[in-house]
């Protein structure tokens, strides 16, 4: 029995799964003990540090950049290649250390596309 | 969906030294592998190949190494092999190379594979004899792994093939 075929549409949506070539984190360094600020080259050596020791030479050769960092608020965005997102996320959360003292990576924000990242809806304020 | 499966590597031990054969054992050769997967491939590495990792035959006089992993992690392993440069053992270290020959799922593949590879390298070494004793020994070793036409049941026995692998 066939069936007739619904009439044809007028426009056509097409979603992509994984086709955007890098992902970008907002991500907030948190020093409880009251450290050193790290300028932007430190972050980054921390971020290829942290990967380094997670996932070794292969690791810490993954594509990282350093888009945007403010020392006051210690806020970093990030950006790595669409397939190291894992790879970078688990080592951020498990770098304990900066310069022998506590310091915690928090994700706030993550995002295939970078203007995404610009509004936040969690730090929405409605009056 | 219910067993877990590995990944059997077949390896090489090139070097240049000669006293680097008396080198070879399991343990040395184990550590040199795991130092170079978490040099590789850090913690995440380690943890994931050394799960089911064990050297499983190792033959002293050819270098040949087998190596067990678990198939999920086999291309971390092998792709670590690569960068083992030194193995130690006896507070010695002598420089070498991890030559990958196989890789196959079980142990009996990878034993029908150096059977097949050993006969060939016993040709190979036929053609370089130097001396008339060598090409003798060797003309002898060839004959005892080919196949006989007088035996009911001929043996397709490597000389240099051990059968020491297949415990578990």
């Amino acid at each position: 029995m066939e069936r007739a075929e619904p009439p044809a549409a007028a426009y056509e949506r097409r979603v992509l799964l994984s086709a955007a070539q890098h992902c970008y984190l907002r991500v907030r360094l948190e020093l409880p003990d009251g450290a050193a600020r790290p300028g932007a080259p430190q972050l980054k050596q921390l971020v290829v540090a942290a990967l380094r020791e997670l996932h070794g030479e292969v690791g810490a050769a993954l594509p990282v950049d350093v888009l945007a960092y403010e020392e006051k608020s210690l806020s970093a965005i990030l950006r790595v290649v669409s397939s190291g997102l894992v790879k970078l996320w688990s080592a951020l959360t498990l770098q304990g250390f900066y310069q022998n003292r506590r310091c915690a990576f928090r994700v706030l924000q993550t995002s295939p596309f970078l203007l995404a990242l610009a509004g936040n809806s969690r730090e929405l304020v409605l009056d | 969906m219910v067993r877990f499966k590995n990944r059997y590597v077949l390896c090489e031990v090139l070097s240049e030294d000669p006293r680097c054969r008396q080198c070879i054992e399991d343990r040395a050769v184990g550590l040199a592998v795991r130092d170079a997967i978490a040099r590789a491939h850090g913690d995440y590495g380690l943890g994931c190949c050394c799960v089911s990792f064990t050297v499983k035959y190792l033959n002293a006089y050819t270098g040949t190494v087998l190596l067990r992993c678990r198939k999920d992690f086999q291309r971390l392993l092998c792709s670590a092999l690569p960068l083992v440069r030194h193995l130690e053992g006896r507070g010695q270290r002598f420089p070498c190379a991890l030559r990958t020959l196989h890789v196959g799922g079980t142990i009996r593949t990878c034993q029908k594979f150096l059977i097949q590879y050993n006969r060939r390298q016993l040709l190979l070494l036929l053609q370089n004899c130097t001396s008339e004793e060598e090409r003798h020994s060797v003309r002898q070793s060839v004959l005892s792994c080919s196949l006989a036409e007088e035996q009911p049941q001929s043996g397709e026995e490597e000389e240099e093939e051990e059968d020491g692998a297949e415990t578990d």
